[in-house]
């Protein structure tokens, strides 16, 4: 017996569970559902489920975990069809076998999936080095609410072949429809994968910045973190640390951190620590969790995209402003893609939960384009996830309607209402 | 370069569509004297047909102005760029509105910190990247047409280029678009917006949503380093073998590309830039990046490139001999129209280790039909262009190209691959969408255009199939 309560969104609970084996079942379970003017939710690992409302109604949800095969993958081709419920972890695991990865860069990457990966937008830190997850899909397969199944783009690395479809329901939050497949580009695994962690004293942030910015390779990852104190990399009890991730040959990464370390010993950072292979990657991941990670039951998480160049200064200016607020700032800004991520949280729940919508509209003057990314539901139950829609939410609706028009795939979670 | 009819129907009566269009944005802007038009009545595939107007606006107001005249006169819109396109995307096939972007030709704003730049649609390929230069970034897109195509256009066919291999294709550029409507309303989309992926919806629909005004593209920072190695092979098959072992080996070259004897011989007799004549194929590897690794990419390729029978191997001395190469490889179709009477250029995308065998097929198919063939294309990405080379004064060889492009798609598309690497589908190529694509997949992107075109006003007859694609249709058809 399923708890169904395992999959409540807010205060919504489905009304069953369904766990279809193949894309054909998935397809005539959306069928089923429209036809009886349900709705339904598509549930992967549930890890990115705190993007998005919860939805105006729930009546099934649909479990895509026993999707979890690999379609097809020719290491030698550098592609791979993936079914849509296999956890990024597994994936990982297969693609490095072969000597081989794709920048998933998930928080929670063993129970993630595919699916629920693409479908939430999920876009990390080394998409400025390797392209987004957008960037590398090149093709899909998708389940509509009318119980067809819909490919798009193939298993080529080039194609102009009708429109791109995969772009449109990566990041639709299963709004337009069930992702059951998706194709990727692969990348040859670098032979070298380093991070380096630098602890910065608030008045060096300049300076940091300008040692980084010398450095004559380009990081895969850069990211400026702001409490979240727990495992995440330090160097000593520092609140303020920069956190780097070369990755490419012996030689050139060896000259990255070269360069790294001189230049911000240059600019009165004391110390550069290095760490290789399974340690970076630990580390990498710890801090990819961290964007995800609650603080109890008190917290809700925000990311906002932004210029590259200003990510550091909005992220101060945030984390100054919840502070303001009589809140507990946890924040990172990546420097290379322009997010930033913000976790603030109350004393205790029942402290912060009058004023949760107060501080919500506070904190998105300050910090443009931020929407939820993770939080408490007692808490976020009267905040928008998403804020104010873009000038294209027309456009958007009208897909929406196209594409759903009985309102069967996650109603009301998606931005504007959608 | 498909030049087998040429029907200039003129029309004689002086429009309504001409004549609102000349009150509204003045006879500078909107054209409509036939000889006017005629520079607007073909592409690089071409199928020539007058468009009834044409406009060449300042701005994006001036589009929308543009809009709705032909919306209210009932007639389509076809933007264009510079008409390079080889499958008849920009003729305007049912006359109609021709959008020229002439005038909106200019790199509006740099932010090379972040490496963002906004750009009109009008602006030329390498001119934004030599704009650029001196802040040591670049636009990554090279399409071989890139000295005369412009980005909007670039954008409209998502087009790719040598360097595609490890930079990604238009799409992966385009942080943003600016687009008018049918109902001549300005909207903006941004990657980093909450909500759909508008952005990449529109990049690659071939004009067929909207009409670009404005473009947000992303640059990279320019390599360190760059170096061109240079492998002479007895065939094509053996170098597109050791494409294959490149790719299979870990190592993502800048761009790979192969030439075969015909492209070779006629390259060399008109650019000169140093490629060994008589060799059965050349393949062309470019590897980019930090100074370090150089010496030893260079190492493993030119090992894979012997251990699969490469008969030489060299690499350009300098930047001016690295230049020198890339000209003429961007310059192939050209310099094969200087020795062949006419020459169709097919485009189309295989897994790349399928390429050996593909290779083989495109040989037979067009000793099949006697055409002699030609091959350039990029290797790495397994993106095909074989080109067959014909006289269109005989009818013999017209059939015989036609049915050979056809063979050598269908070919593709059985190995797993598709009919449009690169090119788009246009108006060539629209039947055989469905060669691909099942009803139900095709019914999907048909939503999307009754979203942004209910009317079917902008780019009718391209990319989809005659048989309408219609999700109402679809949707009988299933209950």
């Amino acid at each position: 017996m399923i708890a169904l309560g395992s999959f409540a969104l807010g205060d919504r609970t489905p009304r069953s569970v369904e766990e279809p084996a193949d894309a054909a079942s998935v397809a005539a379970v959306l069928k089923a559902a429209t036809d009886a003017g349900e709705a339904a939710v598509i549930v992967g690992g549930a890890t990115l489920q705190g993007i998005g409302n919860a939805p105006a109604r729930y009546d099934r949800a649909i479990v895509m975990r026993r999707l979890d095969r690999i379609a097809t993958y020719d290491p030698r081709d550098l592609t791979i069809g993936i079914e849509a419920g296999m956890t990024i972890a597994a994936v990982n695991a297969r693609l490095e076998e072969a000597g081989q990865f794709i920048p998933f860069d998930v928080p929670r990457p063993h129970e993630a999936t595919v699916g629920g990966t693409l479908a939430a937008g999920w876009a990390g830190p080394r998409r400025a080095a390797y392209g987004a997850l957008r960037d590398l899909v090149i093709g899909s397969t998708v389940a509509l609410a009318d119980g067809t199944l819909a490919s798009a783009g193939g298993m080529v690395v080039k194609n102009v072949t009708g429109y791109d479809m995969s772009k449109l329901y990566v990041g639709s939050l299963g709004t337009l429809g069930a992702i059951v497949r998706a194709n990727f580009k692969t990348l040859p695994r670098p032979a070298v994968r380093r991070l380096a962690v630098a602890p910065i004293p608030p008045d060096l942030e300049g300076r940091a910045v300008a040692a980084l910015a010398s450095v004559t390779v380009e990081p895969a990852a850069a990211l400026v973190m702001r409490g979240f104190i727990g495992n995440t990399p330090r160097v000593h009890d520092e609140d303020i640390r920069l956190i780097v991730l070369f990755e490419g040959s012996a030689a050139t990464v060896d000259r990255a951190t070269r360069e790294l370390r001189s230049q911000l010993g240059a600019a009165g950072v004391a110390q550069t620590r290095l760490y290789d292979a399974a340690e970076a990657e630990r580390r990498f991941q710890v801090t990819l969790d961290a964007t995800i990670e609650p603080l109890a039951d008190r917290s809700i998480t925000y990311r906002a995209r932004g210029i590259p160049s200003a990510a550091w200064a909005r992220m101060d200016t945030a984390y100054a402003h919840a502070e303001r607020l009589g809140l507990v700032a946890d924040a990172i800004a990546d420097l290379r893609t322009g997010d930033v991520y913000l976790r603030v949280a109350g004393a205790t729940r029942d402290a912060f939960e009058p004023r949760v919508a107060e501080a919500d509209a506070s904190l998105r003057r300050v910090l443009s384009r931020a929407t939820l990314l993770a939080g408490e539901p007692s808490l976020r139950a009267q905040l928008d996830a998403w804020g104010p829609p873009p000038e294209t939410i027309g456009t958007m609706r009208a897909l929406k309607a196209r594409f759903d028009p009985a309102g069967t795939l996650a109603p009301g979670r998606y931005v504007g209402g959608i | 370069m498909l030049r087998v009819a040429r029907s200039m129907s003129i029309s004689v009566a002086a429009t309504e569509l001409g004549a609102r269009l000349v009150e509204a944005l003045g006879a500078d802007v909107a054209l409509t004297q036939p000889e006017d038009l005629a520079v607007y009545s073909f592409d690089a595939y071409s199928e020539d047909r007058l468009p009834t107007a044409a406009v060449v606006p300042r701005d994006a107001r001036e589009v929308g102005i543009a809009m709705r005249i032909a919306r209210a006169c009932g007639e389509p819109v076809v933007p264009r760029g510079a008409g390079t396109g080889l499958c008849g995307g920009a003729v305007p096939r049912n006359g109609g509105l021709v959008v020229s972007f002439a005038r909106m030709n200019r790199l509006l704003e740099l932010d090379a910190r972040n490496k963002r730049a906004r750009v009109q649609p009008g602006l030329i390929n390498l001119e934004l990247s030599k704009a650029i230069a001196a802040h040591g970034v670049f636009y990554a897109p090279d399409p071989a047409s890139q000295k005369i195509s412009t980005i909007g256009g670039n954008v409209g066919t998502n087009a790719g280029g040598p360097h595609c291999l490890s930079y990604g294709t238009t799409t992966n550029h385009i942080l943003g678009i600016e687009y008018v409507d049918a109902e001549g309303e300005v909207h903006r989309t941004s990657l980093d917006d909450a909500g759909y992926d508008l952005t990449g919806v529109l990049v690659g629909s071939e004009g067929t949503l909207g009409v670009v005004t404005e473009i947000d593209v992303r640059l990279m920072t320019l390599p360190e380093t760059v170096r061109v190695g240079l492998a002479a092979f007895g065939d094509v098959e053996s170098a597109s073998e050791a494409v294959s072992a490149i790719i299979g080996a870990g190592i993502v070259p800048t761009a790979l590309e192969i030439m075969d004897k015909l492209i070779v011989d006629a390259v060399e007799a008109h650019y000169h830039a140093g490629f060994p004549l008589g060799s059965g194929a050349v393949l062309l590897v470019e590897i980019a990046g930090a100074a370090d690794d150089m010496d030893a990419s260079e190492a493993v390729l030119a090992r894979i490139a012997r251990e699969h029978g490469a008969l030489s191997w060299r690499t350009a001395r300098d930047a001016a001999e690295r230049d020198a190469l890339w000209a003429s490889r961007k310059g192939a179709a050209g310099a094969i129209g200087r020795i062949a009477p006419n020459y169709y250029i097919q485009d189309a995308c295989v897994p790349r280790t399928k390429l050996p065998q593909v290779m083989h097929e495109i040989a037979r198919i067009a000793r099949d039909h006697r055409l002699p063939v030609g091959n350039v294309f990029h290797a790495g990405d397994g993106n095909l262009h074989p080109l067959l080379i014909f006289d269109r004064r005989v009818p013999r060889e017209v059939q015989a190209v036609v049915d050979a492009g056809t063979e050598i798609l269908r070919t593709c598309i059985a190995m797993g691959g598709t009919i449009s690497g690169e090119h788009g589908i246009g108006y060539e190529k629209r039947e055989s969408l469905s060669l691909v694509f099942s009803p139900d997949d095709l019914a999907a992107m048909g939503r999307v255009r009754d979203v942004f075109d209910p009317a079917r006003n902008f780019n009718p007859d391209k990319i989809f199939p005659s048989g309408a694609v219609c999700g109402e249709v679809k949707r009988a058809q299933v209950a």
